[in-house]
């Protein structure tokens, strides 16, 4: 390696130090490093100040790295912060850091491996708990950065024939985003949010529809038969074929036909469909 | 009246757009000059920071300024990038578009900070043909701000202002002047502000940018978290007299109080301005000899 680095040693040797987690010590001599730069000439590649060595200089440029790193995984995921406590959640940001460093030039794509990383995890403190938090704060943050759609509006709905709605499609929202848990990560998450008390965080079947109303994210829990019948409509089946298959399955209690309405309205009252597609139309 | 060579107006005192001011500034439409848009916070999604930034760009003058161009970088220019803020821009009207003499990032990496170039001739050279190609993507002059910086490479071989005055003059950018980044950088490698301030070619400047910062004592890091300092005020000036009216910003970005505190922050810099203005303006007294003399 030449005394005077190039423009671009320099720049993988800084990356490298900055993103190794550890001493200084250990980061000149890491393997990232000495690849740009030989350990012996790295002392000499940045100039001490009146009152920093070189090296206190770039641990400015290291410390702040993984603290901003936490800042922007704790925007997009404060309930699993607040769950996992701060020292646990930092650590959980350097080992993922690590293995998922930044490849965006935004940092609304930073955690998008985060929940399959957890899954991966065998050391996290109740981790299938985790995973699922940390799903369902994905799922907000994408329905936060989804596309606006206009809502249905209520005379396009009235403007419906009533002998047309078996065979009609719903299309849901840009911003919308169905789950199915096995704990109660939405009551959590109220419980953060909204200081409501906290559940106990054993297993419990859980549905969430997340979705954006007025640019506001909203959760709505929801009752099993409810969660199926809309991830029918979603998926694209007609209204008939969707009520049937909810029907046809052996609910404890079973479900009443004004059950379903209820649903209906309250669905189209918050806006989660954007068009109803008529079968002539299609 | 524009100094610089474009044309660009100075808009006045503006303040960046920021999370915790968006109801406020929708339902009161509070009277302030322009606002400065962080690019990358609208060019990725479809929620309520585009839909705020649209509604603002419809009532005052917008400028888009970025953190990701990672313009030093010798990773290849993203392209992707580029023709997201393009759209940006055309989307916002944005008057002009900014970022920082850096680098973010190499092997497809972006650790998301400014991080420091070496100031020497291969350096200047690959910066220039980059600033070219990504002004003839957007089709229009960029403006580079000299970001603060908290070390030296020790083969750099020109000091900063030199670089960033022959970066714009070669590569025929403008220049996003940030008077506390001056001062901040003059304080952590021991330079003389003015003499930076001296050294920027006037007719390059679009923007100045003033902030807080945090002095940690051994080095003062540019936290944006606090008022301005007087001794950046007094820098402020001094560029003031130098380089005339350029459209100035106030940047609050972290524990950030209510939006009348930092726009009133903002509005200092017109006082610093109109006494600068009636200074000069005041005829000049012809010296009274003493009694006696």
């Amino acid at each position: 390696m030449a005394t005077n680095p190039g423009l671009e040693q320099i720049q993988r040797w800084m990356q490298a130090c900055i993103q190794y987690q550890g001493g200084y010590e250990e980061a000149l001599t890491s393997e990232a490093a000495q690849a740009a730069i030989p350990a012996a000439e790295a002392r000499n590649v940045v100039l001490p100040s009146k009152t920093l060595t070189p090296m206190e200089r770039l641990d400015i440029y290291r410390d702040m790295y993984l603290l901003r790193m936490e800042e922007a995984l704790s925007i997009d995921f404060p309930s699993l912060k607040h769950f996992l406590g701060d020292d646990e959640f930092m650590k959980l940001v350097a080992r993922y850091t690590a293995a998922h460093p930044s490849r965006s030039y935004t940092f609304n794509r930073f955690g998008d491996h985060l929940v399959d990383y957890i899954a991966s995890l065998d050391d996290l403190p109740k981790k299938d708990f985790c995973h699922a938090l940390a799903r369902l704060e994905f799922a907000l943050t994408t329905v936060f950065d989804a596309s606006e759609t206009p809502a249905l509006s209520p005379e396009a709905v009235r403007a419906v024939p009533q002998d047309a709605w078996e065979t009609a499609r719903l299309k849901p929202i840009g911003p919308f985003e169905l789950q199915a848990f096995d704990y109660p990560v939405s009551s959590y998450i109220g419980a953060v949010d909204e200081e409501n008390p906290f559940p106990r965080v054993g297993k419990k079947k859980t549905w969430v529809v997340c979705y954006r109303r007025n640019f506001h994210v909203h959760r709505m829990n929801l009752e099993q038969p409810a969660y199926e019948l809309l991830r029918a409509l979603a998926s694209g089946q007609t209204v008939g074929e969707s009520i049937v298959s909810v029907l046809t399955q052996k609910w404890r209690p079973a479900v009443k036909q004004s059950l379903l309405f209820d649903w209906f309205r309250d669905w189209m009252s918050e806006g989660l469909f954007q068009a109803v597609e008529l079968a002539e139309a299609r | 009246m524009a100094n610089n060579r474009w044309g660009y107006p100075d808009l006045g005192f503006g303040i960046g757009l920021r999370t915790v001011h968006f109801e406020h500034i929708l339902q009161n439409n509070p009277k302030i000059d322009w606002f400065e848009v962080l690019s990358e916070n609208y060019m990725d999604t479809g929620g309520k920071p585009l839909y705020v930034a649209e509604q603002v760009a419809e009532r005052y003058p917008v400028v888009a300024h970025g953190v990701s161009l990672s313009v030093g970088s010798k990773d290849p220019i993203n392209f992707d990038y580029l023709r997201k803020l393009k759209d940006l821009c055309k989307r916002l009207n944005a008057r002009w578009v900014s970022d920082h003499l850096c680098w973010c990032g190499v092997t497809g990496m972006n650790t998301h900070d400014l991080l420091p170039m070496p100031y020497t001739t291969e350096a200047l050279k690959h910066t220039i043909e980059r600033v070219r190609a990504i002004q003839d993507f957007l089709e229009r002059p960029i403006a580079l701000e000299n970001a603060s910086t908290y070390l030296e490479f020790s083969v750099s071989t020109w000091p900063e202002s030199e670089f960033i005055a022959a970066l714009a003059e070669e590569a025929n950018c403008g220049i996003l002047l940030d008077v506390n980044n001056v001062y901040v950088s003059s304080y952590n490698h021991g330079f003389d502000p003015k003499q930076y301030i001296d050294r920027i070619p006037k007719d390059r400047v679009v923007q100045m940018h003033l902030a807080g910062h945090t002095n940690k004592g051994t080095h003062i890091l540019d936290t944006h978290s606090d008022y301005v300092i007087d001794a950046v005020w007094d820098l402020y000036r001094y560029t003031y007299q130098r380089l005339g009216g350029v459209s100035t910003l106030l940047e609050w970005d972290a524990n950030i109080p209510t939006f009348d505190v930092v726009h009133g922050e903002a509005l200092k810099a017109r006082r610093f301005r109109e006494q600068e203005d009636a200074r000069k303006e005041a005829p000049e007294l012809e010296e009274v000899p003493a009694y006696g003399d």
